[in-house]
């Protein structure tokens, strides 16, 4: 009798603390409490798809994205590139005997020549690339193939690199410095640009290696083992990447703030990149002081000291000369694509202006059904 | 749950009849999830690249490399997911808003974090989580955030034109109550129908129950029809979210390697 009544109070979902009398203790109810958050009762907003709100919505995104798409496409269309493959594939290229006759443990550097004609004269900085194809620096084994420590300076990773740098981590029994896929297949052509004149003498360009790599890499994430004295002790013990023809305290031994792990040319190429169709900044041409053009017009040489092998996987290498505007490079694609979706946008908020003109009149009278 | 509130549906039982229909978890919207998010795919991998290709940043240097690549690719990932949550979910409240702009901002946090030299200094080993800088040189050129602008917008604009497009033409009971209640803001209640008139019978409930009863309902097979789901609304949408996130991975890790 009295277990009937208890299971009917419980049934009856009221708290039955007070009614504990033929119970173990205090069981709780299991009714959840009658708040605005437990019953999800809270205040709320709904949006809805109106077309009050969608209509207007897709023209001014419509208007918004058309001017902006013609601001970048005129912007892209004033950079000033100019492009050169030196790869030396064809036989009338000047480049072919050095591509050709390349071999790993030559002593004497090939040194070819490229003429060129720059129409239009390039005003204010000019940046000076090399750019290489068909060349997957963004392969999974070869990104991982680095010693970040190592590049920082730590000593206990200078003389025991990471496996991460297999197969190039020791040379001879000795650890290599840098270790790894990426450092060991550094770039190491070196391109000169000669300006001739009117009366047919070779001028060199100026250029500056400075300021080629990205503030956070060259004073965070580089750094020399040892200090900044002399760095062929503080490299002592190691061995120079198995490709390489210098060791990288030679990398440029005129100036301290450029040698070693810290020089700019080789933080630039660490720097992996995305696509297998990429180009990296080399030099930059600093902008003249009175309104001369940083590069007028007319013929100009390009000396090219060939070391880089690219015809084995079928690359292509080239220098690019470039302008820079406040969105980078020369790439139309993204005024482009803002043309076009604003035009598509713009488009379609007319259509779906007819389909609700003409659908919003006969549902407007619709009761809900019971 | 919609804003519609409990007291509608329990004088208008017929809007429960879309659940009960199987109308929002089907084949055919699974597809149309699937191709959604094969489309979503595609547009945050190759519009990134389209415009990534052969660019510098303002300053000449590189933006194109491996790290600034996947930074942008997953801002775009994350902004693009929590817009489709915005426009999927019909029911706001404080902690709708909270979850959502809180994940953006976290994710946002957590970025410039792992990029700051800091943590750079403490794990320099643990390359691809903690870079230096990567954040910081890539997100702030104007270059990266109208990539960002446009990937966005393009993977969101077709979802919103099909939805206003279905609720225009053949619109849902549910579509047709929100628009009810939004121009009137109550729907008005009705009485509730009189009860079917009770048999004042001096019968017992078990003299009852060897009436004619429910037999024929029961063997006419009405009910395999109609499978209620079991799973509510919410589900289906987290479902479709995570698939696009697994196409997305896949199709990153096959470009990859």
């Amino acid at each position: 009798m009295m277990a009937s009544s208890y299971n009917a109070k419980e049934e009856d979902g009221h708290h039955s603390g007070s009614s504990s009398h033929g119970g173990p203790g205090a069981i709780k109810s299991k009714k959840p409490d009658n708040t605005a958050f437990k019953q999800q009762r809270l205040p709320a907003w709904q949006p809805i798809l109106t077309a009050g709100t969608v209509l207007p919505a897709f023209f001014v995104i419509g208007l918004i994205f058309i001017p902006i798409g013609i601001g970048l496409f005129v912007t892209s269309n004033n950079i000033k590139e100019f492009e050169i493959d030196y790869t030396g594939v064809e036989i009338d290229s000047p480049c072919y005997i050095c591509a050709k006759n390349f071999s790993w443990n030559s002593t004497t550097s090939c040194v070819c020549s490229v003429n060129f004609t720059l129409d239009q004269p390039f005003e204010s900085n000019v940046y000076m690339y090399y750019g290489l194809s068909n060349f997957y620096q963004n392969h999974r084994r070869y990104v991982k193939s680095r010693d970040d420590s190592q590049l920082n300076g730590v000593e206990s990773n200078l003389k025991q690199p990471s496996k991460e740098c297999e197969p190039y981590r020791t040379s001879d029994g000795l650890p290599i410095a840098p270790c790894g896929a990426i450092a060991n297949s550094l770039f190491n052509d070196t391109l000169e640009l000669f300006h001739i004149n009117q009366n047919g003498t070779k001028q060199r360009v100026n250029v500056t290696k400075k300021g080629i790599a990205w503030w956070t890499d060259k004073h965070v994430k580089f750094r020399n083992p040892g200090g900044s004295s002399n760095l062929s002790v503080a490299f002592q013990g190691t061995a120079k990447p198995v490709n390489w023809r210098k060791a990288v305290y030679d990398l440029d031994p005129e100036d301290p703030e450029n040698n070693g792990f810290i020089n700019e040319d080789f933080i630039v190429w660490m720097r992996t990149a995305a696509l297998p169709t990429f180009r990296k900044l080399y030099r930059i041409i600093q902008k003249k002081p009175n309104s001369t053009p940083t590069l007028s017009s007319g013929r100009y040489v390009m000396e090219i000291t060939y070391n880089y092998p690219v015809l084995s996987f079928d690359g292509r290498k080239r220098m690019i000369l470039s302008t820079i505007s406040w969105m980078g490079g020369k790439n139309p694609f993204l005024g482009i694509a803002y043309i076009t979706v604003g035009s598509i946008c713009f488009f379609l908020g007319v259509v779906l202006l007819v389909i609700h003109h003409k659908y919003d009149t006969r549902t407007n009278s619709a009761e809900i059904p019971n | 749950i919609d804003c519609i509130s409990h007291f509608t549906f329990f004088y208008y039982p017929k809007l429960y009849t879309p659940g009960q229909r199987n109308m929002y978890f089907n084949r055919t919207s699974f597809l149309l999830c699937i191709m959604q998010s094969c489309y979503n795919s595609l547009i945050l991998f190759f519009i990134p690249y389209a415009a990534l290709h052969d660019t510098v940043r303002q300053d000449g240097r590189e933006i194109a490399d491996y790290q600034s690549f996947a930074i942008l690719l997953q801002t775009c990932l994350i902004i693009v997911v929590n817009a489709q949550i915005f426009l999927d979910t019909w029911y706001w409240t404080g902690i709708n808003h909270f979850f959502l702009w809180g994940s953006m901002a976290a994710y946002f946090a957590l970025t410039f974090t792992m990029n700051s030299n800091g943590l750079f200094f403490i794990f320099p080993t643990m390359f691809h989580v903690f870079v230096s800088g990567t954040g910081r040189n890539s997100l702030n050129q104007p270059n990266t955030w109208l990539i960002i602008f446009l990937t966005c917008l393009l993977c969101i604009l077709p979802i919103v034109a099909l939805r206003f497009i279905f609720i225009q033409t053949s619109p849902t009971i549910n579509d047709k109550a929100r628009k009810y209640k939004m121009r009137r803001d109550e729907i008005p209640a009705i009485s509730l129908r009189p009860p079917a008139t009770r048999r004042v019978s001096k019968r017992s409930s078990y003299a009852f129950s060897h009436s004619q009863g429910y037999g024929d309902l029961v063997t006419s097979q009405k009910f395999l029809d109609k499978k209620t789901p079991r799973r509510p609304l919410l589900f289906v949408k987290s479902l479709c979210k995570l698939a696009h996130m697994i196409i997305f991975g896949f199709f990153v890790t096959f470009t990859q390697l």
